[in-house]
């Protein structure tokens, strides 16, 4: 019953909310890179995050990474991989473990005072 | 609820639709190989709709619906009067030429200073809804379960209704059914637009979820995937290639026993199962023995016995 009702409720406030200005404040940017580590398929990944708009750190959210691979749409998928805060402010540093090498559109997820998602497609290579 | 839980859960709504898409097209002895070309066509539509024209969600997965039924009748008309193997490589020619037209496909609007749209083998970014709107990943996933819900009662009341009756009589044998009146190609052809349509519903919901969608995204793979849940699942009944999606992606993936070798272990599953159960686990034959069982009468009270032995003595 308070299923339904909750289901009920999120369809409503959807449907009724949209295109109804409650836009949020912050758009996220993010660079992201990843290197091959000395065990095979598993790489570390830096992200740096700032607001696109004001070009400021984003600092103090929860920063998520995983992969989907495109070709094959959630047949091959990564965990996803919670990131640590680094050094500098905005930047976050998280370890992905993927299934095979080639093309992943990594994803990373901000929650927190900014939710956002950011995509970029990446090629995953051996390490030379 | 667990972030990465609610994530599969509402993967495996969104793939249902497609599923749900092939399934009925199954039902008419049409094997399809083309139903993501309508799940891309619907998600393309319903991001265009919300991020670029920035108008109302619901408009969007309308919009998604409708374009994706109207994609599908417009394959339909010439592709429908062709059977089996001849109708299953046109379905798979169309999709792959829809997939290349959207490498193709650039038309992009500027939004904060960035430009926002198809951008070819790119893809589609930033398709925002539900982060501009504060939806949470919850909330996201009940609207996916509402409209499967939805769905999924349109499906029981096609299976109890003549345009169902026919869709079988059709998928059984198209020729004795047009012999008892069943305008086969027009019957065809509407289930051919409500798979489009729901497809296009699916696609909507999937562009909105990942917040992305690329060519990539909507390949063969796909196609074979959809298809191949109703024939794990069954073709029974409309739980079927629910039950397919549930045993992909629900077991197989997160459980993630097998690893990169899943796709391998799919794969022998759909060949043992067509082997041993050729209309897969919740075929009619089952479907209608549990439906016997649930709507079994109980027998009548031994207490009535009783009192009419004492009358007659």
């Amino acid at each position: 019953m308070i299923a339904a009702r909750d289901l009920l409720l999120s369809l409503f406030l959807v449907l009724v909310s949209s295109g109804s200005g409650l836009a949020a404040d912050v758009k996220a940017k993010a660079e992201v890179s990843c290197s091959a580590t000395a065990r095979p398929l598993e790489y570390d990944c830096s992200i740096k995050l700032s607001d696109q708009r004001s070009g400021e750190a984003l600092t103090g959210v929860d920063v998520t990474v995983g992969a989907d691979m495109p070709s094959m749409p959630m047949a091959h998928n990564v965990k996803p991989a919670k990131a640590m805060p680094g050094n500098e402010p905005g930047t976050y540093r998280a370890h992905i473990k993927l299934e095979m090498y080639g093309d992943w559109a990594v994803k990373v997820d901000l929650v927190g005072p900014v939710r956002d998602r950011i995509v970029k497609s990446m090629r995953f290579e051996p390490r030379p | 609820m667990d972030d990465h839980l609610i994530g599969i859960l509402s993967n495996i709504g969104v793939i249902s639709f497609v599923a749900l898409s092939a399934y009925l097209l199954l039902l008419t002895g049409e094997i399809s190989f083309g139903q993501q070309a309508f799940f891309a066509i619907g998600a393309y539509t319903a991001g265009i709709v919300t991020a670029m024209w920035q108008l109302p969600f619901w408009l969007g997965l309308g919009a998604g619906a409708a374009v994706g039924g109207a994609a599908a009748l417009f394959v339909g008309l010439p592709t429908l009067r062709l059977h089996g193997l001849q109708f299953a490589i046109a379905t798979l020619a169309f999709a792959e030429a829809v997939r290349i037209l959207f490498e193709l496909f650039r038309y992009q609007v500027v939004r904060d200073g960035e430009p926002v749209g198809p951008n070819g083998i790119e893809g589609f970014r930033s398709i925002r809804y539900i982060f501009e709107n504060d939806v949470s990943a919850t909330q996201f996933m009940l609207i996916i379960y509402g409209l499967l819900g939805a769905t999924l009662f349109g499906f029981f009341l096609l299976e109890r209704s003549r345009l169902g009756v026919a869709f079988r009589m059709i998928g059984e044998d198209d020729l004795l059914a047009a012999t008892q009146g069943v305008p086969v190609i027009r019957v065809k052809l509407m289930a051919a637009c409500l798979a489009g349509a729901i497809a296009g519903l699916g696609g909507g919901l999937y562009a909105h979820l990942t917040t992305y969608v690329e060519p990539a995204i909507f390949d063969v793979m796909l196609g074979v995937h959809s298809l191949a849940y109703g024939l794990i699942g069954g073709l029974g009944t409309a739980f079927g290639p629910l039950l397919g999606v549930v045993i992909d992606i629900g077991l197989l993936e997160s459980t993630r026993w097998f690893a990169g070798y899943r796709m391998i272990v799919f794969g022998g599953l759909v060949a043992v199962l067509l082997i041993v159960r050729p209309r897969g686990l919740l075929d009619e034959r089952l479907v209608h023995r549990i439906r016997r069982v649930v709507g079994r009468r109980a027998p009548p009270k031994p207490a009535n016995a009783t009192v009419l032995r004492k009358e007659l003595s």
